[in-house]
């Protein structure tokens, strides 16, 4: 069907991209009315369809690679002077793929490599939490399918609004956090346990932002042969469609309502809203790693935002060549699809494979013993054109080079320093019941009724636990899998995130991101880490949001280069707002490590009676969107900063210490700083601990309280067995580090400042207030 | 193939087996403050477009759809509405 | 020696079959992963086979209730196959969806040819992952747990794996399991007291504990519990405390096995 374009003016022209959902702006449509005028006839819906998904924000990522103008002048693609700049200047000879394919992949032991992505559904999961949960863990387990890797791990960072939101305040339309929060953790569990993948890691935190706007991340990890990482689709290739049969799920989500197609409404009701099926992934999933290992394809992708046409298009353009599709080849769930429909629909469980023809056979035949449907639909071809066909009929026709060259974005960014009121509060005498309301403030109680659903040893290669210590019920920064059976080395997956400083300064909130995601890595013996960030953010058309954007991404670069830590792959979600404002700015950073021998990892739960305990790292007066100042209610302003070339040779040398079997426990300091951690590590443990607030190594004049709670980055707390004091101590000369106390007989957590107690707590009460019973 | 029966079959945990999604129901429903739930069962409605008759749908309860250890079934016939 | 095979059987949605073959083949034999297609169609004969193992997952999503369709369809589609190899007294294992599996196919308890028992939804009514012990209570019927020691830990991780026993004929089932020596695993204290129904350490309400049962004949062996999640010390929950202690308590089972079939075949 032809859509009149050519000789129509600026509002038609901006009426028919509202109506029909393109979200193009009025340059892009101009810029499709000449190429169509140069060509003398307008263009098909199916070709309208094609630029709207190619030039969408969640496709080509215009703000990122766009131009941006701020105060101190214009900024030329944020993605490549930031982030990305980053892995080109340290230009690190193990990583193997980055920002180029699906996942990053970096290199881990002989022709194996480890992929890695991490992929939101925020909107998704807001309108239908367990399908919108599922379909986000299906949907990045098909990234890591789509560079030909065998999927071992998920890990999933989930935010939402309070649990106890009221009822009354709760915007019209918007489902209740609590209710949000129980189908999104049963979405996210019942993909990952079906599909046999170890859910290994991950967070949860509450804001009341999240409260229209849940965030679900979804991060899958997976192995890949580097020899049969195969990208080299040419002429004459065919083009395999595989999985589950296309229908109309999730085309412009609400396209449904308008006119022309309200007969077939009815009929279709309810599509719109992806369960998925993750038993039909899996079958998918044998097939390629089957087509993989005999080395049948010559590409792959996966259909994800825009289906085939997103799919074929980078495909095509990838290899410099062209494509025949036909679309009536393409197997249907309802009969009555227009073309276009099935063009651009993103139904889920379907992956797109390149095939030499002389091995189509085969590949047809491993589909089919896993019972899986694979149909051929068309070929590459050498003119640089994509070709539609549907019944015959040329429904589309595009030139793939300017189908790529989509019109530059310019955002405008401004920056506003944000001062929130000073915490204004005397030190209480006993700090015992802030801790003691700390640990079961939400975001840092105990997640083990949720981590439990998930399954997290399937695969019999989770060899470091998301929970550890004598009762199995303590936190661990970082999960470690050992995924060769031949091999000891391991795979170190954490992560880093807190919203909290992201109401203050975007900037250090990025750079506690990366500091909390590196260091919760090392805690446990990884090294040799690689990053991946994931933006969630307001709308990049407005420039406070952008001001704010452009802070956290600079800070990216400053913060990972210092850190040595490459970016590998990254995504960016930036129209989490709704009527009720925008989320708070909230990078998640997450963290791939590795660990050359798994036996060495170290847990975080005290081993022993009568050790020393040391803190790495300088405590600052650094409370401002503390936990503590949080319980006290406020937010302040003094926000962690980073000093990453300091932190990197304390980490360098707590490694060092580890490798030599120095040390027996090892936590990272975050929400809660040193009280939360120390109290962490003796529930682990259930081994008592006392502390000296006053052989704390500070920065400035602190209050004791300050001392406890403050959340100051790069830091540890380390258990030592006295024998090694000197060993330890002589390691360390040179970085900041004190022994601020001992492991004990008793079955206390006490905390002296000189000789005052400020804390007294049994490690049972700090159980029970870390489990939620407060 | 012109199908004109629908089979509605409803499979129950028999009386006395625990239910657990009941109960955990229940629990999710009192802590909303719908406290005058006295209690609750679920069941799982299995909708079959078939022209076996009554006998033979209740085979595929015994056979497949329903554990005869802990489950009953309920078969209901509900007619197709003429298309014309 | 002949050359020893498994045949690890899996069907769409089965996922734990490939730890479950490294662990079989730690013993020197070979263990095939099979899917059941082939069986079906012909193409492949179980009876090719020394021993059979029924690996975790969601064969077929578990839809209608774990394990029910692939019980179901083995026993119409190859129900003769699995009776002679049952006759050739060639063992079966069945773990965590294979166990439902063989509880649904009929297979287990095996007083009679058809379903007898059930595997419920866990009292807990949710899916839950953690490490329980078990108490080893079998008297030397089951042919899987010799030389086992008393007390096991290894991990769970099911939705659906409270035993249920027909309503109203619970004791008199009871006893006949106990009469045959058909009892295998119950989850117990570190100690290898039976929990008693008390949760988490029956972790899904199970009667009278029972973790694992065996068919009269100790040929065939039904386990919730993972064994090849706890072949090694590296895989146990808190190694980092207590050391690496080499293979952990699933090792035997598998041992067992192999050990079975290398001394009858």
């Amino acid at each position: 069907m032809r859509v009149k374009l050519i000789g129509i003016d600026a509002n038609q022209l901006l009426e028919i991209s509202e109506k029909r959902q393109l979200s193009l702006n009025l340059e892009e449509m101009k810029a499709i009315q000449s190429y169509f005028s140069s060509l003398g006839r307008d263009p098909t819906d199916v070709e309208l369809e094609t630029f709207a998904q190619t030039w969408s924000e969640h496709c080509v990522h215009k703000t990122f690679k766009g131009e941006i103008l701020t105060k101190e002048g214009k900024i030329n693609n944020l993605l490549k002077s930031t982030i990305a700049r980053v892995t080109k200047e340290l230009n690190c000879e193990w990583c193997f793929s980055v920002f180029e394919d699906n996942a990053g992949i970096v290199d881990f032991e002989g022709d194996i490599g480890v992929a890695f992505k991490v992929e939101t559904h925020n909107h998704p999961s807001a309108i239908e939490p367990f399908g919108g949960a599922a379909t986000g863990v299906g949907g990045v387990i098909r990234d890591i399918l789509g560079v030909w890797g065998e999927p071992i791990a998920n890990t999933d960072v989930l935010c939402f609004g309070p649990q106890d939101f009221p009822y009354h305040k709760l915007p019209k339309g918007t489902k209740h956090p609590r209710f949000i929060s129980k189908y999104v953790i049963l979405g996210i569990g019942a993909y990952g346990n079906n599909m046999g993948i170890p859910t290994v890691n991950g967070a949860i935190l509450f804001d009341e932002s999240y409260v229209t706007n849940p965030l679900v991340f979804c991060g899958t990890v997976g192995l890949v042969p580097k020899s049969k990482y195969v990208r080299k689709g040419k002429p004459g290739d065919i083009l395999v469609l595989v999985g589950g049969k296309t229908g109309r799920d999730g085309i412009h989500g609400v396209t449904f309502a308008s006119t022309e197609l309200h007969e077939e409404a009815e009929e279709t009701f309810g599509t719109a809203v992806q369960i998925g099926d993750p038993i039909e992934e899996e079958k998918i999933k044998r097939g390629i790693i089957e087509v993989r290992n005999r080395q049948l394809g010559s590409a792959i992708t996966d259909l994800g935002g825009g289906g085939l046409s997103s799919a074929v298009g980078e495909l095509a353009r990838l290899f410099n060549c062209g494509a025949i599709v036909e679309l009536d080849k393409v197997p249907l769930k309802y009969p009555k699809m227009s073309p276009w429909e099935i063009w651009v629909s993103e139904s889920q469980e379907r992956m797109l494979l390149c095939v030499p023809k002389e091995n189509l056979e085969e590949v047809l035949e491993i589909f089919s013993d896993e019972n899986v449907e694979a149909t051929p639909i068309g070929e590459f071809i050498r003119e640089n054109k994509l070709n539609i066909y549907y019944k015959g009929e040329l429904v589309g026709q595009i030139d793939v080079s300017f189908l790529f060259n989509e019109i530059k974005a310019v955002r405008k960014a401004v920056w506003k320093e944000r001062r929130h009121p000073e915490a204004k509060f005397s030190m209480p005498d006993d700090l015992t019941l802030d801790l003691l309301k700390i640990l079961s403030s939400p975001n840092v109680v105990s997640k083990e009724s949720v981590i439990r659903t998930y399954d997290h040893e399937v695969k019999a290669m989770t060899v470091l636990k998301p929970l550890q210590g004598v009762y199995n019920d303590a936190p661990s920064d970082a999960a470690v899998l050992k995924p060769l059976y031949n091999s000891w080395k391991g795979i170190v997956i954490s992560n880093g995130i807190n919203p909290e400083y992201g109401k203050i300064d975007p900037y250090w909130m990025a750079a506690s991101a990366i500091d909390e995601a590196i260091r919760n890595n090392v805690a446990v013996g990884g090294r040799r880490i690689a990053l991946l960030d994931n933006f969630c953010w307001g709308n990049p058309e407005k420039p406070e949001n952008m001001g704010g954007l452009v802070r956290a991404a600079q800070a990216c670069y400053d913060i990972a280069k210092a850190f040595e830590t490459p970016f590998i792959s990254g995504k960016d979600s930036l129209y989490n707002e709704s009527s009720a404002g925008p989320v708070t700015p909230t990078l998640l950073i997450s963290a791939i490590g590795i660990l050359p021998d798994v036996r060495k990892a170290v847990s975080m739960d005290l081993k022993e009676k009568n050790s020393l305990v040391y803190i790495i790292g300088l405590t600052f007066d650094e409370l401002g969107g503390s936990h503590y100042y949080k319980v006290h209610g406020y937010l302040g302003n003094s926000v962690p900063k980073v000093d990453a070339l300091r932190a990197k040779i304390q980490i360098d040398t707590l490694i060092r210490a580890m490798d030599k079997g120095l040390i027996l426990s090892c936590h990272d300091l975050s929400e809660g700083g040193l009280a939360v951690a120390a109290a962490e590590m003796a529930i682990g443990g259930n081994i008592g601990l006392e502390i000296d607030l006053e052989r704390v190594l500070v920065r400035g004049k602190l209050r004791s309280d300050h001392i406890l709670f403050s959340e100051s980055n790069s830091r540890f707390l380390v258990e030592v067995a006295e024998k090694n004091k000197d060993a330890f101590e002589e390691l360390f000369n040179g970085c900041p580090y004190s022994e601020i106390g001992v492991t004990t007989e008793s079955d206390e957590l006490i905390v002296y400042a000189s000789s005052r107690k400020l804390i007294s707590s049994t490690i049972d009460d700090l159980r029970k207030a870390w489990q939620g019973g407060l | 193939m012109c199908i004109n029966m629908i089979y509605e079959v409803r499979i129950s945990y028999k009386p006395g087996v625990q239910d657990p999604e009941g109960e955990s129901t229940l629990e999710g429903l009192r802590a909303l403050g719908f406290e005058k739930v006295e209690e609750v069962r679920s069941a799982k409605l299995y909708v079959i477009k078939s022209d076996y008759d009554l006998q033979q749908i209740e085979e595929m309860c015994k056979r497949l759809l329903a554990n005869p250890i802990s489950q009953d079934y309920e078969i209901r016939e509900v007619k197709q509405h003429s298309s014309r | 020696m002949r050359d020893i095979k498994f045949c690890v059987l899996r069907g769409p949605g089965t996922n734990c079959d490939i730890e479950t073959k490294v662990s079989l083949e730690h013993f020197r034999c070979t263990a095939e992963i099979l899917h059941i297609n082939k069986l079906i169609k012909g193409e492949r004969s179980l009876l090719d086979y020394h021993g059979l193992v029924i690996p975790g997952g969601f064969s077929y999503g578990d839809r209608v209730r774990s394990g029910a369709i692939m019980g179901k369809t083995l026993m119409k589609k190859i129900g003769n196959e699995i009776k002679k190899f049952v006759e050739e007294e060639k063992p079966i294992l069945g773990i965590c969806n294979g166990f439902q599996v063989l509880v649904e196919a009929g297979m287990l308890p095996g007083f009679k040819e058809e379903q007898e028992v059930a595997l419920g939804t866990n009292s807990s009514s949710r899916f839950e992952d953690r490490w329980v012990y078990l108490v080893n209570e079998n008297r030397g019927n089951c042919i899987f747990t010799r030389n086992l020691k008393k007390v096991l830990r290894m991990p769970v991780a099911h939705g659906e794996g409270k035993l249920i026993l027909p309503l109203g004929l619970e004791e008199e089932y009871l006893d006949r399991l106990k009469r045959n020596d058909q009892i295998v695993f119950r989850y117990s204290y570190e100690d290898g007291t039976p929990a008693l129904g008390k949760y988490p350490h029956n972790p899904n309400g199970s009667i009278f504990d029972i973790a694992g049962i065996c068919d009269p004949s100790g040929l065939i062996l039904g386990m919730m519990p993972h064994p090849e999640r706890a072949f090694h010390w590296i895989t146990y929950p808190d190694w980092t405390r207590k050391g690496l202690k080499g293979y952990g308590d699933g090792y035997v089972i598998f041992e067992n096995m192999v050990k079975y079939v290398k001394d009858n075949f």
